[in-house]
Formats: structure tokens, sequence, C-alpha cells
């Protein structure tokens, strides 16, 4: 049968089709890939908050100081920002409200370094560390802290260099014996203290809230002070709203959040059209394909009537082309995923440079499968209404 | 199936036209184990009528039905069953595939019901003067020797009637009884009836009935 079947397939437009598809199905897979490769690089996933999350402040005039505005933000405030829809959570910088000052024991040569210090909290839920770390007990008081990388940076390359002092990693920064001392409500008292992370986004020194709670009410004045600074999960980073709503109310975002959440916003938008257009050429495609099998099955038209007075079955006599069609679509998908490995392997260099190892190709694979079973259902819905119309 | 019913049944085209006929207008049963000759002059509506019977026209008025069940209920699986195990149906036109061989065109029937073995299948050109060209394109056959590949072919599959819409018209009188010969033992081994249409050259058979068209 296959042999009579055949006669009229033109190759030409079996592989027109074959590499449209092609094309159009590389394209897709591919995008998906590298959002899926890029996206880390946006995204710093291995700060302790991610760029979900953005810091705010209100903004600080100088008129406004003059005239001894609070700069902190009221129940109010807070409550409008929860209800944006771009917003999922906020949670409040809670302040240290007594005297604080630290000691770093430095190498053994009995050399340290005293300063004054201050403390800030937000709810656990806003940091990714170790449960087991972030804690504190007043029975055994040892305060944890997360500090900022920069705080790092600048002891390294600005203190410890031009003093003579020696230099300190993130792993031995965690060993510095540090003793915290505190004054307020009366008391003068110390505890030690030890370093367990370091925060590219949080530009402060945090410590646990049940150790910040438990402070305030034991040192400082028990007036509760409004928050100064928030720490806002969005749902959409990059969210134009988020930023109108910022400039509107005088808030300031904290870092390079927003002009990082905005690249990742185009990148979305950059793939999304490209996929877009990827789905466009596959889509035209699929109908190449199908006025060349419709055209194929108007010239086979008498053999295949023929075969159905001989008591063959529509389905037995479409089962010729939809095998030609299943075996071209899986050739085309094989080749779809070849060809988006091998470009892969020509930007992952660039990808490493930024540090990031790149995601797994499954979802891209997955896509491909995905977008190759929709197309193949179509063409054999297609054939067999076509065959079923000669009866 | 034991029997075939034309009931008032007439072609959409006779429709409102004064109609002479043993079969179009009237109670018709054809019954499984008989052979029934229908002769008709040419544009009656032959070919019709084994059309409607086969399934593939339906430009009719009144009833057709197998075993009293009208066939106009019967799905297109059911119909597929009726072509590979009830009636054998050679056209007219013989509908064979130019460009396969005459063994390619006879083994496409024989996979659906595997009911000839290729000996006997050989044998069978063989009766009819054909076996040399057993490997030859049909294309390439005179319409004599293409009728012969087709009624090989119809007696490729088990069933209740042989349907012959002129099997022999191309045909010379010493193949003709080759071909009444083979159909009348097939439906013989099988119990089968036979509905045979001729405009002139009947098939060598005696039987039961003669239908004027």
């Amino acid at each position: 049968m296959w042999r009579l079947l055949s006669k009229h397939i033109s190759k030409v437009q079996l592989a027109g089709f074959a590499l449209a598809n092609l094309v159009g199905l590389a394209i897709v897979i591919l995008a998906v890939q590298f959002y899926l490769d890029v996206r880390p690089v946006f995204n710093d996933e291995e700060s302790f908050i991610s760029k979900d999350y953005l810091v705010i402040t209100r903004s600080v005039t100088t008129a406004g100081a003059m005239l001894g505005d609070s700069n902190s933000f009221s129940d109010a405030d807070i409550a409008a920002l929860e209800q944006q829809s771009w917003c999922r959570s906020v949670g409040r910088f809670e302040n240290s409200d007594f005297g604080i000052s630290a000691t770093l024991g430095l190498g053994s040569g009995g050399r340290s370094m005293r300063s004054q210090f201050f403390f800030e909290s937000i709810p656990d839920e806003f940091i990714d560390v170790d449960g087991a770390a972030w804690d504190f007990d007043p029975a055994h008081p040892v305060v944890p802290v997360i500090v900022s990388r920069d705080y790092l940076s600048l002891y390294n390359l600005g203190f410890a260099t031009t003093r003579g002092m020696p230099q300190i990693s993130e792993g031995q920064a965690g060993m510095i014996p540090i003793q915290f001392t505190f004054d307020g409500a009366g008391r003068h008292e110390t505890m030690q203290g030890r370093i367990v992370g370091f925060s590219t986004r949080l530009n402060t020194v945090i410590v646990p809230l049940t150790f910040m709670r438990w402070a305030n009410e034991r040192y400082g004045s028990g007036q509760p002070s409004a928050p100064v600074r928030l720490i806002v999960e969005v749902s959409k980073p990059g969210d134009m709203a988020i930023e109108q709503y910022m400039d509107e109310h005088h808030y300031d975002v904290a870092g390079d959040k927003m002009a990082a959440s905005k690249a990742n916003y185009f990148l979305v938008v950059i793939i999304g059209i490209v996929i877009t257009v990827g789905i466009i050429i596959s889509a035209l495609a699929f109908f190449v394909l199908m006025l060349s099998i419709y055209l194929l099955l108007q010239k086979n038209a008498r053999k295949l009537h023929d075969l159905l007075l001989l008591g063959f079955s529509p389905a037995e006599v479409s089962r010729p082309y939809e095998v030609l069609v299943v075996a071209v679509n899986v050739v085309v998908l094989v080749l779809a995923i070849v060809l988006m490995l091998v470009a892969r392997s020509f930007y992952m260099d660039m990808v490493h440079a930024f540090g990031v190892s790149g995601s797994s190709v499954l979802a891209a694979v997955a896509a491909g499968f995905v977008l190759m079973a929709i197309i193949t259902v179509g063409n054999i819905i297609a054939i067999r209404r076509r065959v079923a119309a000669l009866w | 199936m034991q029997k075939i019913e034309l009931i008032n049944t007439l072609p959409a085209v006779f429709a409102g036209a004064d109609v002479h006929s043993e079969v179009w207008h009237c109670h018709v049963t054809l019954e499984r184990g008989r052979r029934y000759l229908v002769t008709a002059e040419s544009g009656t509506g032959k070919s019709s009528m084994c059309s409607y019977i086969y399934g593939h026209r339906r430009d009719y008025s009144g009833t057709i039905a197998f075993d009293g069940a009208d066939v106009r209920g019967l799905t297109i699986e059911q119909w597929c069953e009726v072509r590979r195990r009830h009636i054998a149906y050679l056209p007219q036109e013989m509908r064979l595939f130019a460009e396969l061989t005459v063994l390619e065109n006879i083994a496409l029937k024989n996979s659906l019901t595997g009911h000839k073995t290729r000996p006997e299948v050989e044998q069978m050109l063989d009766m009819l003067g054909i076996a040399d060209k057993a490997n030859s394109l049909v294309g390439k056959l005179s319409i004599g020797q293409q009728q012969r590949v087709a009624v090989v072919r119809t007696l490729c599959q088990p069933c209740d009637f042989f349907l012959l819409d002129e099997p022999v018209s191309h045909l010379d009188e010493h193949n003709n009884r080759m071909v009444a010969q083979l159909v009348m033992e097939e439906a013989q081994r099988q119990g089968a009836g036979i509905i045979a249409t001729s405009v002139g050259n009947h098939l060598a058979m005696d039987v039961d009935h003669i239908l004027k068209l």
C-alpha cells in the first residue's frame, strides 16, 4: 500500500516543511533554554535576598530634614503598600534602641578593633539562611549577625591593606571573635557575636528578630519606633507600576534592584517575542505540511477511494500518511534539539563568565516535545478528516 | 448475511420517470446460495444498483436491507466488514491499480482477508491464462487481461454474495467459461450467492433468476 500511496509525495514540499518547522522549533526551544540559562545572571540567587525583594526608604529631602519631617513609615503607608497588586508581603526593619559597640579580635597578636555599631532586624521569612544558626537564646547568649558584603570589602581593601592588618575571607569571618557591648536602661553588658553570613543586597547589619525584641526590651527606652526601612516582596519585578508607585510616594529603592529587575523584565519580554516568532514559523510550517498533504491526498483521491472499496478502513488508508508525518516530525524534533545544543555551546562560555552554571536542558526539550506533539496531532486529525471525507 | 432486499428502491435520477423494471420500484429479495442474472440495457442503472448495494453511493430512494436491516444505518466499520467478509464486488471499471503488478493488486485484497494462498492465486491466474503476467504492471495489460485479474482479486475473500458488474464484458467465450467456473466453484465452496449483471455478454452459468432492470 505504501508503494501505491507514496507515488505523489513531493520531496521538495516535505523538505520545505521540515526545514521551516526545524527553524521554528529550534528558535522556540533555544529561546526557552537561553532564558533558563541566562535568568540567574539577572537574578542573583546566591544572595540572601533574591531579586523579588526590594528594600525601600523614604527619600530624605533637605527641606523635610530641616522641618523635622519623620522619614519613617506609618501603619497607613504600609497598609497602602500591601494593597498594591504587585506586593506580596511587606516586612519592617526594626532598629536597635540602645547603644552598641563591637570589638573585633584580629589575629593572635592581641590586636583588636573597636567601633560603634547598630543593628537591624527583619522577619525571618525575608532571610534565606540556615534556621539553626539564625536563632538567639538568652540562656546561651551568642548573637548571630548577617553583615553586608560591602563591609568586608571595605575592611579588606581599604583598611587591612593600609594598616598592615590580615585580610579575611568570608569563611574566616565566621571565626572572628566579636564582642558586643550593649548600653542602655542602666545596663552595661557584653555578649559574644558571630558572623553567620554576608549579604550582597542588604546594606546593613542584620540580627535575628528574636534577639532584637529581647534586647530592645532589656536595654531600650521601651518606646516602639516606626520603621524607617521596609523590605517588600514583589510578584512582578520590573513592573512599571512599582517604579511609578515608588516615585509618587517619594520612596527610594536601595541598590540596583530596580535596574536588575528591569533588565530581567526586558529579558522576559524579548524572549517572549522570540518564542512567539518561533511559534509563528512553526505554525506556518504546519500549514505548509497540511497543504502538501492535502495536495497529496487530492492526487491520490481515486486510489484512496478504491482502497476503501476494497474494504480498507479510513484509518488503515490514513496510516501511511500518518507514519510519514510522525517520522518527519520526529526527525525535525531531534534535529531541533541538536541545533539547540550546538547553539547553546556557543553562548554558554559567556554565561559561565557571569559565574552561572546554566540550567538543565530538560525543560526546553519538553517544550519541543509538547510543541511537536501538538503539530503532529493536528496533522493526524487533518489527514483523518480528509480521508473520512472520501468515504 | 442471508439475504439482500431492495424495497421500492429507485435511483434519484429516475425519480418521477416512468420506470418499467423488475428491480426498481419493486420488492426484490436476493438470497444467499442462489444465482441471479440482472440483465439491462445501457443506462438503466445497473452499476448504480451495484454501488447502492456495496454502499459507496446513496443517491436512491426506497430501502436496501441486509437481513432486514436498512443499510443506511450501517457504520463505516460495519461497511468495511461487509466489504471484507460478506460481499465480494467486481466493479465494471475494475478499479485495479495500474502502477502495481498483477500479484501486488491481488495481494492488497488478500492481505485484508487472508483468504487465498499464493499457490492458489497463481493457480487461478493460470486457469485464466495470465500466469505469465503475474509480475507485470497492470497498466501494461489489455482490458481483457485486466478483467481477469479483477476476477481473481474478487475471489480472494470470504463472502455471502458475489456482486459482479459485467464480469465478462471484455472476455472471449473460453475465458468467460473459465471465469464462470472459478466463480461457481468458489460460491459453492462458501455457499455464497451470485449476482451478475450483463448488457449482453452473460456470464456462462446456469442461473436461478433473471431480473430485467
